[in-house]
């Protein structure tokens, strides 16, 4: 009977038509069916998509994926982490440091002297050899040329707010006589170089300086304000780091044109120009100025030692000839907008990127992907991949899904699935510890957080352990301090605190605790209780929460717990600096600068030292980390520094997440040596767990290779 | 019959004339912003806001908003605000993706929902049937994401292949055989899953209909003539169970303009059910009328005929 057939046979054709196509379609073991170009092609996976395509204005980590592959900067860490040059060939670092002289000072066996005199005694002192202070030998020997700049005249206008009317601007015109000053010319930075000089010249020489002798204002200003204004235009001392670039011929950006000191002074001025509002303007501050001395040779001259500042020419170099003042012009004239009021903010370059990286910038469809292709005439040689696709994917089920079909080639491993996934035969993996921490912070500036061995004590009663195998399955690391493991900085030597739960206790008694006939912890009649705070919407910081204050249930301790919504929680309570105690965590940088979270001059609201951490040795070593060049003598003070922090607990430290990711077996690093020969090697991360540290020599291969073994 | 389709167009015009008040107004009177004058989205300025409202009349009143916008949509000239680009013609491309996967779901329904449906009848009450019944009251139950993640999850880890969106993302230097399977491939999941859900429900509607049919005279009079039990269930008893599916058929119409937003979020299907969703979420109010005022006429035109 027909009808029946009919109804019967419609659908089972349709079905089968529908199955027979699983035969075309690209499987995970098969991904060129069909498309032979997919072995020339790598494609990721991130869960947003990109903001902006400009090394100078990004901020988000979609961005500077992309950025990193268009753009190249002068320098970067090499696997070790030190700093390989990229677009500079090479570097160097010296000083210039200056001093006025101070006629009125007497000088050990001088008197009071001139400029020629002083010159002439560190002449002679350099001559003679100090053998018995090494420091000042050090200094001295490393000074290359003294000269004098004689004593000059000038004026500088400051607009001040008017004290009578807070609208109002006021000229402030301050004349000054500087007198002479000796200048120095250091073969390297020497941030003791003052403090050594001062053995010869006498300890007060440089201190007992005032700048404010050789300055006037008009009109007059407070005594504050005009010891203000000495520090800053006649200061006793001056560091002047310079940073000589010597740069790489012949680089050619992705539209041709050729690379050149100016594109380096380019940059930066992009970063300073307020118009552009680029978040790096911090890094470049202590910029003096950046002098192009000719195409392929720049000198940066910094304000004050500040070593952190080598890193920052990591900085994707932008092409001058198509964001100079010229080119944004004619963009806005052509798109029918206002000149004046169009940055480098408006152009469509962010959009279409020219860097001189190794991929050049194809196309860009919001939501969707971003599609770069390799750059022929890349100085490093091109990339083995045709071309990088970056796909947006923002569920993390679909990214799973699409890794195991084949149509992306990495995939980010969830703690939980790390052990299934990680013995996967069909994947290669990869994992490391990552560039951040959590930790439990204590309001030191409150009863009872102001005494170590309070902090101690709690950070005592928490199992790490525990937390790491229970609610991390495993993928963490116990740390002690404020550095990246992975780096030289990192003090290992330092024990994390024991899990131990009477030696808390004892701790406690000897603090003055005891525990009550309730079982409560009890000083002089007060209970201990505090309240432990952190952000909603993080599942990890809240079990956290539960375990600490379960942990601390446990030796008497009544503990509140409270999740804030994140802006408030930042907004009232961090930046009002009005806790007890919090969990959060930092994501940290590779230079060791702790400046922002742990000196002391920054424990004001809105500053990050928010738990009120203060210790003159601290800030003493801090500043120095920030001013030496040399990275032994960095490492030795972070490792001190380090101690320190161990030892006051101003934080529990609780641990740094480790990340895992998993990696389709066929890619391999691929080299053609000398002779032509093609050879196949693993894939192997560097010390910081980077596994794409040698992404342009990747290659996929249609099979896994047999690899030969190490030699 | 004239007088009666006059009658009707007018009735339906006047039902369309509220709907379309009724829904502007809950979107409008809904809380929350278009992203784009949102005060707190960080990514634009008061003065950015301020020309965007003016530009798309958000200062007027209600009923003059109103005007502008059905008078912009009858001119054809009304533009998402997300990409300022036509929004007609951005519906019809996501219609056109739309398409294949309505098709094949409602052909796959329409047909084996009758045998399956009319066997559960003759058989009332015995293993086959009763398997049936616990099967569709199975499928029925279990929300549609949740079955659509399980069987994504179960081919993908069996098979390798990928199964999300339209097509093999990359796949743009093959050959057009490949190209075409490619699509197909990607078409089975989402419209069995979608055929499954319609089967399920529709074969119990069969069985209860045909049940009602069997027990008829006219029946016991076809099988007493000594027809073949195929000519008494599919000719005799299935012609008059059919009224009722008539205007279940008609009301399929506007699932073609809402697609099935669940199934076209999970597998990214660029269809218009996500469309919609996703209007919604960025509170794009140009495209979601225009979406829910083309279903709503849709839905009158499927009913026009009683």
């Amino acid at each position: 009977m027909t009808t029946r057939r009919v109804l019967i046979f419609v659908p089972t054709i349709i079905v089968l038509i529908l199955l027979q196509s699983y035969f075309w379609v690209p499987t995970y073991d098969q991904q060129t069916r069909g498309n032979p170009e997919r072995l020339h092609e790598y494609i990721a996976a991130s869960i947003g998509d990109a903001s902006i395509l400009n090394p100078t204005l990004s901020a988000d980590s979609a961005s500077s994926d992309i950025n990193s592959k268009v753009f190249e900067g002068l320098i970067d860490r090499d696997e070790d982490l030190r700093f390989r040059g990229r677009l500079a060939t090479s570097w160097k670092v010296h000083e210039e440091a200056y001093f006025y002289v101070d006629e009125s000072v007497d000088i050990p066996g001088l008197g009071k002297a001139g400029a020629e005199e002083i010159v002439n005694l560190i002449k002679e002192a350099k001559k003679e050899g100090h053998a018995s202070e090494p420091g000042l030998k050090a200094s001295l020997d490393l000074i290359e040329k003294i000269s004098i700049i004689p004593p000059r005249e000038f004026t500088v206008i400051r607009r001040v707010k008017d004290p009578k009317n807070e609208k109002r601007e006021a000229e402030v015109k301050i004349r000054i006589k500087a007198p002479q000053r000796i200048k120095f010319t250091l073969s390297r930075v020497d941030q003791d170089l003052f403090r050594n000089l001062s053995k010869l010249f006498g300890s007060n020489y440089f201190a007992s300086f005032k700048g404010e002798k050789f300055l006037s204002t008009e009109p007059e200003v407070d005594k504050k304000n005009l010891a203000a204004y000495a520090g800053e235009l006649v200061p006793a001392t001056e560091h002047n780091p310079a940073l000589v670039f010597h740069l790489r011929p012949n680089v050619r950006f992705h539209d041709g044109h050729v690379f050149d000191a100016g594109d380096v002074r380019f940059t930066f001025e992009a970063i300073m120009n307020p118009k552009n509002l680029s978040p790096r303007i911090a890094d470049y501050e202590p910029v003096k100025a950046v002098e192009v001395i000719d195409p392929l040779t720049v000198r940066i001259i910094y304000k004050r030692l500040y070593s952190p500042a080598i890193g920052t020419w990591g900085m994707g170099i932008l092409p001058e000839h198509l964001l100079n003042d010229q080119a944004l012009k004619a963009e806005a004239v052509r798109l029918g907008k206002d000149p004046n009021a169009f940055s480098m903010r408006h152009s469509s370059f962010n959009r279409s990127p020219v860097g001189c990286g190794p991929f050049v910038f194809r196309a860009w469809k919001s939501d969707q992907y971003i599609n770069l292709e390799r750059f022929d005439d890349y100085w490093d040689g091109p990339p083995n991949y045709d071309s990088y696709m970056f796909r947006i994917i923002p569920d993390l089920l679909t990214q799973e899904m699409e890794f195991y079909a084949g149509t992306i080639d990495n995939y980010g491993v969830q703690p939980h699935q790390v052990k299934r996934l990680k013995t996967d035969p069909r994947f290669q993996s990869f994992s490391g510890t990552s560039f951040g921490y959590t930790y439990i912070g204590y309001n030191m500036r409150r009863k009872p957080f102001d005494d170590p061995r309070v902090r101690r004590a709690l950070g005592m009663a928490i199992d790490v352990d525990k937390i790491i195998d229970y609610v991390l399955y495993g993928q963490g690391e116990s740390m002690t301090g404020p550095f990246v493991k992975q780096t030289d900085y990192y003090n290992h030597k330092i024990r994390p605190l024991p899990y131990d739960p009477q030696g808390a206790l004892k701790l406690l008694e000897e603090a003055g605790w005891r525990r009550n006939t309730e079982g409560w912890l009890e000083k002089e009649g007060q209970k201990l209780q505090f309240t432990l705070i952190t952000n909603s919407g993080n599942d990890l910081r809240k079990a956290i929460l539960a375990i600490a204050q379960d942990a601390w249930k446990q030796i008497g301790i009544d503990v509140r717990t409270d999740l804030l919504e994140w802006s408030v929680f930042l907004q009232e309570r961090v930046d009002k600096a009005d806790f007890d105690a919090l969990i959060l965590g930092w994501s940290m940088g590779i230079e060791p600068d702790l400046y922002q979270i742990w000196h002391s001059s920054q424990t004001h609201p809105h500053q990050l030292n928010f738990v009120g951490f203060k210790n003159r040795e601290a800030d003493d070593l801090i500043i120095k980390i920030r001013q030496e060049y040399d990275h032994d003598k960095q490492v030795r003070y972070c490792h001190r520094l380090h101690d320190i922090i161990a030892r006051e607990q101003p934080y529990t430290f609780l641990y740094v997440g480790k990340w895992t990711a998993i990696l389709d077996k066929r890619i391999v690093i691929k080299k053609v040596d000398d002779a032509g020969n093609v050879h196949y090697k693993k894939i192997k991360p560097t010390k910081t767990g980077n596994y794409s540290f040698y992404f342009n020599k990747w290659i996929k291969l249609r099979e896994a290779p047999g690899f030969e073994p190490d030699g | 019959m004239l007088s009666f389709l006059g009658r009707s167009v007018i009735q339906k015009t006047v039902t369309l004339f509220f709907v379309s008040v009724v829904s502007f107004l809950i979107i409008h009177l809904a809380p929350g912003n278009p992203s784009q004058v949102d005060p707190m989205n960080p990514k634009f300025t008061p003065e950015m806001v301020e020309r965007f409202q003016k530009e798309f009349h958000l200062d007027k009143p209600l009923y003059t908003q109103y005007l502008f916008f059905y008078r912009d949509l009858f001119t054809g000239k009304t533009v998402s605000w997300k990409d300022n680009q036509s929004v007609l013609k951005k519906i019809w491309e996501r219609f056109l993706n739309s398409l294949p996967l309505f098709i094949v779901g409602t052909i796959l329904t329409w047909t084996l929902s009758f045998p399956i449906g009319i066997r559960s009848a003759i058989f009332r009450g015995g293993v086959y049937d009763r398997s049936a019944t616990f099967l569709a009251y199975l499928l029925i139950s279990i929300p549609g994401f949740f079955f659509a993640y399980i069987l994504i999850i179960f081919v993908v880890t069996h098979f390798h292949v990928p199964v999300i969106g339209m097509e093999t993302f990359g796949l743009g230097a093959s050959s057009w055989p490949h190209v075409v399977m490619d699509r197909v491939w990607h078409l089975l999941l989402p419209s069995v899953l979608g055929a499954t859900g319609g089967i399920a429900v529709l074969s119990r509607y069969v069985r209860s209909q045909m049940l009602e049919v069997e027990g008829q005279d006219y029946v016991r009079t076809a099988k007493a003539k000594g027809l073949s039990p195929e000519q008494v269930h599919y000719k005799h008893a299935l012609r008059n169970a059919l009224l009722p599916f008539v205007t279940m058929f008609g009301l399929i119409l506007p699932g073609l303009i809402g697609g099935s937003v669940i199934i076209e979020s999970i597998f990214s299907w660029p269809g218009m059910g996500r469309m919609a969703y996703e209007a919604i979420l960025a509170r794009d109010y140009p495209l979601i009328l225009t979406v829910n005022f083309v279903s709503a006429v849709l839905v009158l035109a499927g009913s026009i005929l009683w």
